[in-house]
């Protein structure tokens, strides 16, 4: 079941060209920064942008930073919420499950599908952003190594490290987001309407953040530490949010596949 | 399992996800039987003692001020979130983070270093006694050091303990008695263990939520280690000499005049001994900036377009929660910047004072 949604995921083209328009904005962006040698001004635009121009292997993390508050999101979103729904709105569900698969081992590999998808996406983005950043912008000195956010020398085996630990945090991040975004393709017939549900999660997650009435809610926000990968490169890395990030996503994961397996195992399905 | 069962297990896994956090919370904090004054004596006893931690800062004060006051205004007006360890008073290390960098001040033997990492510059400059407030004279315990000169056992009374960073910290509440003042109170919490302050809140008049806040959300009363108080600057980093720190410490150095002793019925401080006039001590203080014109009448302008300014005869003032700030003068005439926790009326005294008693020094150009 789980190579049967792994083989329609890597087959489809839409997979693709989704992940080929997520990749499209940090490589213009890195392509304007290289001709044009402009970075944003301090204290504007995404994290790690102005220190790409000097180093360009940093340039995944802007790359990141770049994607992760909306494109990629909405990506996943439309991804995992077309898990379910989708099949009940092309009408396969129930040919599906006529077969002899266990709707939980159904969720599961739909579940997979979208996890499969962050990461490849992910990593495309991340490798792309790489050759772009070492091609068009320089890489740092190997000797002398990158500048971590406090101001000291990263090792090239540091920042790679802590690299690697950054798109995992954002792998989780977009973990929660599918998790969000499969429970309401359960629940709704219409993946748009998954997808579209799952949005207005993030974007009133988003609002909340930006409010000082809200403040008692803010720790609980799925959005609350989607950036907090930042921390990964001060020194000493700061892991208080990074932790507070990974145990909330979690906790969005649980309970929201929770309470996908609870409203899908014995649906009426009628579509 | 049938459907019911499912969504109460799901019901139960939320419930407890949410419940056992909120429980643990609600525990309140032990309190301790100690005196006002014997916690007053703890939380002075401290000041040498070391610490490290996450501090949290929340301001209401919407100062209207530009540029050239660095960012005292959104120390003072938002949120601020900063990580810091302290050694001694001349060996420390204090990270304001920002979402997307920082910006640290690293102190060692007289002398500051600023990095900021979206700058990508550091500055090194001497520590000057009058200069404008910045991210390390708002951790807890170097507020409380402030706040809390000049106090006696008499000014203070015990309040109900809290828990900050995980520690139930016993509460004092000040009440200032100068007349200038315009803070109403001050409530400040502190380790039990080291005296140090976790926690401070500083209330105007009539105010029901504290004008600012600032409280360790993490906290350790362990010496810090020797490197975590250091700068050691990536290769490429250049680090500029800064002889100027600020406006304030600019026209402390070479404004040709000097204020009057007493201001608004203040005495002016002893490590006021240019330009400047830092008057007043602990809740109750005053800082006396002259203006050239070319800065004063931008930040009239500002002042002027701040919701609630009173335009005087002793110049533009404003207030923002116990904060009073008032520019004397008209545009092209350069001024004095009066800015302080005292009431409308000291400024407006002292504004009067300074005209009056303001000493110019000769030019010897």
């Amino acid at each position: 079941m789980i190579a049967v949604e792994l083989r329609k995921l890597l087959l489809s083209r839409r997979t693709w060209v989704t992940i080929l328009l997520i990749d499209a904005l940090p490589t213009l962006v890195g392509v304007l920064l290289a001709v044009t040698d402009l970075g944003p001004r301090p204290g504007t635009g995404p994290a790690f942008l102005s220190a790409v121009l000097t180093d360009g292997t940093l340039f995944p993390l802007a790359a990141l930073a770049i994607v992760l508050p909306l494109f990629l999101p909405i990506a996943v979103a439309v991804t995992a919420g077309e898990a379910i729904a989708g099949e009940a709105q092309q009408g396969t569900l129930r040919y599906l499950l006529v077969r002899p698969v266990g709707r939980t081992r159904l969720l599961v590999a739909k579940l997979v599908g979208v996890m499969v998808f962050v990461v490849l996406t992910v990593l495309v983005v991340a490798a792309t952003a790489y050759v772009v950043g070492v091609v068009l912008l320089g890489s740092e000195d190997v000797t002398t190594g990158a500048t971590s956010v406090s101001g000291s020398s990263l090792s090239t085996q540091e920042l790679a490290g802590r690299t690697m630990l950054a798109l995992a945090y954002a792998m989780l991040c977009m973990l929660g987001v599918a998790a969000i975004a499969l429970f309401l393709s359960t629940v709704v017939t219409t993946p748009l309407a998954a997808a579209l549900g799952t949005l207005g999660v993030l974007v009133t997650s988003t609002v909340l953040l930006t409010l000082d009435a809200a403040d008692v809610l803010q720790p609980y926000l799925p959005t609350r530490y989607w950036l907090s990968f930042v921390d990964l490169f001060r020194d000493p890395i700061l892991w208080r949010d990074v932790e507070r990030g990974v145990l909330l996503q979690i906790v969005y994961v649980v309970v929201f596949l929770g309470a996908a397996w609870a409203n899908f195992a014995t649906k009426d399905i009628t579509d | 399992m049938t459907r019911t069962r499912r969504w109460a297990v799901v019901a139960v896994g939320v419930l407890l996800v949410v419940g056992v956090p909120v429980a643990i919370r609600a525990i309140p904090p032990s309190d301790s039987d100690v005196g006002a004054g014997e916690l007053l004596a703890a939380v002075a006893g401290s000041e040498d003692h070391p610490w490290s931690g996450y501090v949290e800062t929340e301001g209401a004060l919407d100062l209207p001020v530009e540029d050239d006051f660095s960012d005292v205004g959104s120390l003072f007006g938002e949120s601020t979130r900063m990580r810091a360890w302290w050694r001694g008073d001349d060996d420390w290390r204090v990270d304001r983070l920002l979402v997307a960098g920082e910006t640290d001040l690293v102190h060692h033997s007289g002398l500051t270093i600023e990095w900021s990492y979206e700058g990508d510059r550091a500055r090194l400059s001497r520590d000057p006694d009058i200069r404008l407030p910045r991210t390390a004279d708002l951790v807890p315990p170097v507020l409380a050091e402030r706040l809390l000169r000049d106090v006696d056992a008499g000014d203070v009374v015990r309040i109900e303990a809290r828990r900050v960073a995980g520690v139930d910290a016993p509460g004092l509440r000040l009440e200032p008695t100068a007349p200038q003042a315009s803070v109403d109170h001050v409530d400040l919490w502190a380790d039990p263990e080291s005296g140090i302050p976790l926690r401070i809140e500083v209330f105007a008049a009539g105010e029901p939520s504290p004008s600012f806040t600032t409280e360790f959300r993490d906290f350790s009363a362990a010496t810090p280690a020797t490197a975590a108080t250091d700068f050691p600057a990536a290769p490429g980093i250049e680090v500029d000499h800064d002889d100027v720190l600020d406006i304030a410490d600019a026209a402390n150095q070479y404004a040709p005049l000097r204020p009057p002793d007493r201001v608004g019925g203040l005495a002016k401080s002893s490590t006021s001994d240019g330009a400047v006039g830092v008057y007043g001590v602990g809740l109750t203080q005053l800082i006396a900036i002259p203006m050239r014109d070319r800065e004063a009448d931008p930040l009239r302008e500002q002042l002027g377009q701040t919701p609630g300014v009173r335009h005087l005869a002793a110049g533009t003032a404003v207030s923002a929660g116990p904060l009073g700030v008032l520019l004397t003068g008209e545009d092209g005439d350069g001024g004095w910047l009066l800015a302080g926790t005292v009431t409308e009326t000291t400024l407006v005294e002292a504004a009067g004072d300074l005209a009056r008693g303001t000493t110019y020094l000769q030019d010897d150009s």
